[in-house]
Parts: C-alpha cells; structure tokens; sequence
C-alpha cells in the first residue's frame, strides 16, 4: 500500500508475548484423518508432523486433493482427526476454538452482506464474545487498520458496493480484528484476479508484521507460497501428508523487487521441483 | 456506481473527465412509462365499449364504474375494511406459521423431510374448498376469511423462507463455527438476515393471495360483508355498476399494499442487490 502510515495503537504491544513465548504455536504429532464414505474411504493425512513457532508464516502448498484444507481444518479445529495430537496455542483445537484463539480466513470472503464494511469488521467479535481470551481490537483501531489497507472512504459501505480485491481487504482486516494469535488462511486470495492478487500478498506481509501473528496460510501458487513464508510446507495426495519442507530465506520486510531476486527465483524453482516429483509419481 | 481506490484507480492524468451525459428526456419517460400503460389499457376498454356499443350489463366503460364509486365513498370504504381486515389477519397468520415450521426445518433435517409432503400436499390441493370447514368449524365471523387467506400465503412463505433460512454462505457459516458460535447466533445473525429478501419476495406474491383468500372466504364461507360479498351480492341482482366497483376497490387496495411493501422494502434492504439501482 502506497506508503500509509497506522496509528501506534493498530502496532499492539500486549500481543507481543505471543511472538516472544518460547515453543510452538502450533504443534502436530502423528496425526492422521480419514474421510469414511460408503464404498471408498479417503486417507486426507497421514502421519502429519509439525511444528510452527509463534510468529511464523507458514504456507502450505500441494495439488488438489493432498488434504491442505483438511491440515487447516483440523488445526481450526473444525473437522476431528484420528489418531495423533494437535496442539494450538497451548490446548486443544477445540478449546482454541471454542476461547476464539483461532482466526480464520475462508476462500471467498464471506462478507455478510446486509453489514458495512465497519460492521462486518467487527462481526466475529461480537459473537462468542464472553468466552474470548483476548480482547479484539478496538472500534478506533479497526477502523485504523481499515484505512491502512486503503478502505477509509467505504467504512461504511455495503459490500455490494465493493470490488472483489476491496472486499477481500475487508475479509483480512476482519481476521486480524479478532485479535486472535493464530491465523489460518484457506486460499484466501485464490478467487482474485492475478494482479489483485499480488498486491493482496504485500497488504496480508505488512498486516502480519504490524501484529506478529503465527499464520497458516494454504495456497495453490508457487510464487505466493515463497514471497510470503519463512517456510514452504509442500504436501503430496494419496495418502495426504507432508513430503517436504523448504526454508524460505529471503530477508523481511518482502517487498515486491524481489520477486527478481535470484534467491527467490532459486526458492520457487526448489518448490516447483518438490511438487513436480509429487505429481508425476 | 464508481468504487474506485487509488491503489486500483485508473486514472488518466491529464485527460478531462467528461461530464455524465444528461437525458431528462429519457427520465421522465422511464418515470411515466408505469401510467402510459395504465391510461392506454383503460382508454382502449372505454374507446371499444362506446364504439362497439357494448351493454353495461356485459361490460360497463370504467368511466361509469370510477363514477359510481366516486358516488359511494361510504358504502365501498365499509367494505373494503372488512376486506382488508380479514387479508391483513389472514397474511400474518400464514407469515408467522410459515416462518415457525420453516425456522425448525432449516435446524432440523427430520423435521425438513416430515414437513416437505405436506407442503405439497397443501401446494397441490384447491383450498378454496377449505372454505366451507372453516365455516362449519368457526361461524359467521372473522376467521373463516382469514384462514382461507392465511393458508394461501402459507406456502409461499415457507417454501421461500425455508430456502432463505438454509441457503446461506457456507463459508460464512464456516466462519462462524470457527469462532464457536452458538447455534442462537448462527440464527439470529447470519439466517435470519439472510432469508429477509426471501421474505420479501413472497410476501408480495401474498399480498395478493391474503387478498384473494379473503375475497373466496367471503363468497363461500357466509359473509354479510367485504367486497367479495358485495361482488356476490350484485351478480344475484345484476348490479354490474357494483360488480364493477368491487373489482375496481379491490385491485386498488392490492396495488396500494405492494406500494407500502415495496417502500419497507427499500428501506429494510438496502444492501440487497435488488435495491440497487439500473444502471
């Protein structure tokens, strides 16, 4: 975004401690998911490790079908899971879940339409709300944020008056609104148009280092899966699971001038590689 | 409708924006286009009627019947607030037992699978022969009338607010879940809003029924009063000026009501896309 500025309070130190603690954000050991159906039962994770540390990005990348989504839902704790353990945030997926520790952002953006702009920020405070272990961010501040990501003049707009990319914006301003520690992003930008797309990464890198979140963020792109992540999860279909994982060591901030960069041509070409042995097996 | 933002702007610099073309002409034409049709329908019947020489017995010109209306103010607003009272009982009694059945079949799918049948056996049933029972059941008064509407504006109501109840967003949904919330809120904040234009949508396809159901409760289920009585009542004694008004006083409270629906309407759902304006 064209240089703007946020109010120091929209920058929040009393979630710094999440980025501070020590260990894993989020933790898997083992863990396994079947989908059963009536004559075919699919393996969607087989045997998942990982651990991501409190204020890592982390994305996960893989061909259709090798259980990414189900990785994410299974952290969210939106979908139960077999054998094996989740940690997240230090409990359960359910407990994260049900204290609101979990921020989730779905492919479209969901916006509710008779709410606006404002409002539809503020809707996944207002519910759930006494069982919160954090407190959202304030009124003040969401509008703030709303306006660093260029939607000051549609505060309070209707959805319908917005573009795909505007409302978009709106779906991560809300995530991040929760205040919730973890994020989890499901192809968030995927029904964007490519150019759209690549200024959403920067807006999603800059919110992300503005307030440290840990982010689990699926995606199909190769080169979005690099310019945003410290590490790349690639996965495999048939039985789901994990075949590698390669360390994105790219300078922070990212901006868009290194997507020239050797180093990351290097990284996609690494990652290209990785799941081009997955899909010719 | 310009959204635009700076970051997606794509301004030209430099060239003059030019100023949107200005057509009154064409306004005012869209404006009047609803009364041209109007005025043209009732021309041509008063135009056939003097030139043919048709027998007012058969078809009497709407300047008679507007006459005779004009003439007796008293006698068709005493009617027509029966009427309207019995359609207006009539529309929410069917609104409030649609969205109770269709609310417990969008949260349960064993209600949903036992209620379907009989929505269509209701759907495929004449009602109007309902008519008679409700008489025998309740007698010379009120209810007869407005059950007659009432179970015409049902089904449309809960086939409508059913769908509305249960088609929402799925990831809206999803999103919701992610924070937990209870099955209350999913309701009350992401249903319920939801099914609003639904509503709406049937109800003025209701308005008309709730008017229809009354005028039949009038004519079959013993009435001394309302327009369909007073439309029964002047076909026995070939009153056709009467005849004639009742129709006239009836299509005009239906043309009034959808006018006040269609301006709550606009009102309640402004952010719907239906709301928004042609361009």
């Amino acid at each position: 975004m064209e240089g703007t500025t946020v109010p120091q309070s929209v920058v929040r130190p009393d979630h710094s401690s999440d980025a501070g603690s020590a260990g894993a954000a989020v933790s898997l050991r083992g863990v396994s998911k079947w989908y059963l159906g009536r004559n075919d039962h699919t393996h969607a994770l087989s045997q998942v490790d990982l651990d991501v540390s409190a204020g890592e990005f982390v994305s996960v990348i893989g061909p259709s079908g090798c259980g990414k989504s189900t990785l994410l839902r299974v952290v969210g704790g939106l979908v139960p899971y077999e054998t094996g353990s989740v940690d997240v945030a230090g409990t359960t997926p359910a407990a994260a879940r049900r204290t609101k520790q979990l921020g989730f952002t779905p492919q479209t953006p969901a916006l509710l339409p008779w709410r606006t702009v404002r409002r539809n920020v503020r809707f996944l405070s207002e519910l759930n709300a006494r069982r919160a272990a954090r407190e959202p961010l304030s009124e003040k501040d969401s509008v703030a944020l709303l306006e660093t990501v260029g939607l000051g003049e549609f505060i309070d707009s209707f959805p319908n008056q917005l573009s795909g990319g505007m409302q978009q914006r709106v779906a991560l301003v809300r995530s991040f609104v929760l205040g919730a520690p973890v994020m989890l992003m499901d192809e968030p930008f995927s029904a964007l148009d490519e150019i759209t797309r690549n200024e959403m990464r920067y807006l999603l890198l800059d919110l992300w280092a503005r307030t440290q979140k840990t982010v689990i963020f699926v995606t199909h792109s190769i080169p979005e899966a690099v310019i945003l992540a410290d590490r790349v999860l690639v996965m495999a279909p048939r039985p789901g699971r994990v075949v590698s994982i390669e360390p994105i060591d790219l300078p922070r901030p990212r901006v868009a001038s290194m997507e020239d960069d050797p180093q990351y041509l290097e990284h996609v070409r690494s990652v290209r590689a990785a799941l081009h042995a997955v899909s010719v097996r | 409708m310009s959204v635009s933002v700076s970051i997606s702007d794509h301004e030209t610099g430099a060239e003059q924006v030019p100023s949107p073309p200005r057509q009154p002409l064409r306004r005012l034409a869209v404006m009047i286009a609803p009364v041209v049709g109007l005025v043209l329908v009732f021309g041509l019947w008063e135009l056939y009627v003097r030139a043919a020489g048709v027998r007012p017995l058969t078809l009497p010109p709407p300047s008679r019947v507007l006459r005779h209306v004009i003439e007796e103010p008293g006698f068709y607003w005493e009617h027509a607030v029966i009427t309207i009272e019995e359609a207006t009982l009539g529309f929410w009694l069917g609104f409030a037992a649609a969205v109770a059945v269709a609310t417990f079949m969008a949260l349960s799918r064993f209600v949903e699978r036992a209620t379907l049948p009989t929505i269509v056996l209701l759907q495929s049933t004449p009602v109007a022969v309902l008519a008679p029972v409700f008489l025998i059941w309740f007698g010379f008064n009120i209810w007869p009338k407005a059950l007659v509407a009432a179970v015409f504006c049902y089904v449309p109501f809960v086939t409508n607010a059913f769908t509305g109840l249960r088609s929402i967003d799925e990831n809206a949904f999803e999103l919701m879940r992610s924070v937990s919330s209870s099955r209350r809120e999913i309701f009350w904040k992401l249903r319920l809003p939801h099914c609003l234009p639904y509503l709406f949508s049937s109800a003025r396809l209701c308005l008309g029924l709730a008017l229809v159901g009354a005028v039949i409760g009038e004519m079959f289920a013993g009435s001394t009063g309302g327009l369909g009585n007073t439309a029964r009542v002047a076909q026995t004694r070939l009153l056709v000026d009467q005849l004639w008004g009742s129709i006239f006083v009836l299509a005009l409270i239906g043309v009034v009501a959808n006018l006040v629906l269609a301006a709550v309407e606009s009102r309640m759902l402004r952010w719907h896309s239906s709301q928004t304006t042609r361009r």
